[in-house]
């Protein structure tokens, strides 16, 4: 057998190395979370140990029933459902109407607009940190979700993102209804919105992402232990507590981290869509 | 498109009015800050310092200290990260079956909340977590992960290595495959090793990916907060103090917004030298590959 027809016959066969050493990587990509959901299951608050400890000791939602009998993470899950449920459809919203106005039309300064729209992808959001403080404390919104969700509003990768799908999307029926005499903005309600529904979910899901994960804003711009988001109250009760009840602060956890298992189990391509165009997630 | 003059603002508008008064107003806003003493309890006392908040950074050991950790942060991982992403990659490439199950498992660390990660890896760290847990039941005595100002940084960059492989594997997969699979089969019919095949085919392709990864994974370690907050607050003995810690805590405990604005703008003209340096080296690179 020539050496060519060898590597064919060997390409042909199943790449066992590979299968094993990607198990193993996916074993200890995934092993975490589900030391994460066992703890959260466990009776008392302290960490199984042995190998044993982690199938053989009694399961309990005790943890979750603490959570939901209007404990403190009642709270903070709700104002994160709050924050993200009103920012992610109003994020989506200005996306399309900005990201396609600047798709169908000219005008002066187009270019000086997008740069500086894209350079903010690329900037330390920290920057921002100081100002928004005083300018929402100046307002008196500090501690408000208005000083939760508002910052978000601002983020330019939606309309980036919208901009050049409209781009590469046909303008002929937009023309054809205009010359029917569809209205501006008839036209974008009744015609582009219904279209751009694969566009929107990667602006959708990404903002969802980084709204529902969102830390360090949320830590400075809010004062009281009611107004904490999920990160926020997880982050700081873990440091409150002289001994840490590990059971509550990885239930606290497991919930932060179901919406974004479904948000992954349906949009993971929109996800990895948004990452290669720069989401900067 | 003669019609459109004028209208395209009503559509930038809702989003251009966040943009301008929550993005470009505190950018500006920041500059002029770091030339201000500014503590937001006495607004009486508010003056214009000039460059001193610049001067007083520069000649700040804590600022030096931080630039270390990042430096230290980046030399440490990006090596890491790189080579298991690029091989996690090159795996799921030769792989049919199970692609989108393996890809799955791999990435989805990467879309988890950071304090979220941060708290599982705590919960392994502690005195009497799984780790120690395991390193008794061979014999070995107890690391203090976090406690030993030897430890804690490399703690916090294995789990940093640990949450991002899957994203940059993803972005390097992404490049992979643009490749032609007819360009590869050609070259594998002309008898070449898959490693020749990976080398002279595959690695020039993704190799603007690869600086892009390089470069991301500098920018994110200039930024550097939730990990540092969640574990081990700058210590211990400011072991694992990082610029933007640096930062939170000169704003938010002693108030000092000036100066913590003027730290925001070094760390903004820092990332900017990176992306600087970085395209140097992508155009260098460039006029060397013919």
């Amino acid at each position: 057998m020539s050496r060519a027809a060898s590597r064919v016959a060997r390409a042909g066969r199943a790449p066992y190395g590979a299968y094993a050493a990607l198990s193993a990587i996916a074993l200890v990509s995934l092993a975490p979370l589900v030391y994460m959901a066992r703890v959260s299951f466990g009776v008392g608050g302290d960490l199984p140990i042995a190998p044993g400890d982690w199938f053989g000791r009694a399961l309990t939602l005790d943890h979750y029933r603490d959570l939901w009998s209007g404990g403190p993470m009642a709270r903070f899950a709700l104002n994160s459902l709050v924050v993200t449920g009103i920012a992610v459809p109003i994020q989506i919203l200005i996306s399309a109407a900005a990201g396609h106005a600047l798709a169908r039309t000219r005008f002066v300064g187009k270019g000086v607009f997008l740069a500086i729209a894209t350079a903010f992808l690329i900037l330390p959001r920290q920057v921002t940190l100081i100002p928004l403080y005083l300018l929402l404390a100046w307002l008196g919104l500090l501690d408000t979700y208005p000083a939760l969700i508002l910052p978000h509003l601002a983020d330019p990768f939606g309309v980036l993102f919208m901009a050049h799908y409209y781009q590469t999307m046909s303008p002929e029926l937009e023309e054809a209804a205009r010359t029917d005499g569809f209205a501006p903005s008839a036209i974008f309600w009744r015609i582009v919105l219904p279209l751009s529904g694969p566009g929107l979910a990667v602006v959708g899901v990404n903002g969802f992402l980084t709204t529902w994960n969102a830390f360090l804003h949320p830590l400075v711009l809010t004062t009281s232990e009611s107004m904490r988001t999920l990160p926020v109250g997880l982050a700081l009760f873990a440091q409150s507590e002289f001994r840490v009840d590990w059971g509550a602060l990885l239930a606290g956890s497991t919930v932060a981290t179901l919406p974004v298992l479904l948000a992954f189990a349906f949009f993971q391509r929109q996800i990895v869509e948004g990452i290669l165009q720069g989401s900067g997630r | 498109m003669s019609g459109a003059r004028g209208r395209p603002f009503l559509g930038i508008a809702p989003w251009g009015v966040f943009f301008a008064v929550f993005g470009l107003f505190p950018l500006a806003y920041a500059f002029v800050l770091s030339f201000l003493s500014l503590n937001p309890l006495r607004p009486d006392l508010v003056r214009w310092v000039g460059f001193a908040n610049y001067e007083r950074a520069l000649a700040s050991p804590s600022f030096w200290h931080a630039l270390r950790t990042t430096a230290f942060f980046v030399v440490g991982t990006l090596p890491v990260t790189l080579t298991l992403a690029y091989g996690v990659a090159a795996l799921l490439s030769r792989i049919r079956r199970g692609e989108t199950f393996f890809r799955a498992a791999i990435f989805f660390p990467a879309t988890l909340s950071m304090v979220v990660i941060a708290l599982v890896f705590k919960s392994l760290y502690a005195e009497e977590g799984l780790l120690n847990g395991w390193l008794a039941a061979v014999g070995l005595p107890r690391v203090h992960w976090l406690q030993d100002p030897s430890l804690a940084l490399p703690s916090i960059m294995l789990m940093d290595v640990w949450a991002s492989v899957g994203y940059y594997a993803i972005l390097i997969l992404a490049a992979r495959k643009t490749l032609p699979r007819e360009q590869l089969e050609a070259a594998r019919l002309e008898g070449l090793s898959p490693l020749t095949v990976e080398r002279r085919i595959v690695l020039p392709h993704v190799r603007p990916v690869l600086l892009f990864v390089v470069l991301l994974n500098t920018i994110r370690s200039f930024q550097i907060f939730i990990e540092v907050f969640v574990l081990t607050r700058g210590g211990p003995l400011e072991s694992t103090l990082t610029l933007v810690y640096h930062l939170y805590e000169r704003a938010f405990y002693h108030f000092e917004m000036g100066y913590a604005s003027a730290l925001a703008y070094l760390l903004l003209i820092l990332v900017g030298l990176v992306l600087l340096a970085q395209r140097r080296l992508i155009g260098r690179g460039a006029e060397a590959a013919p």
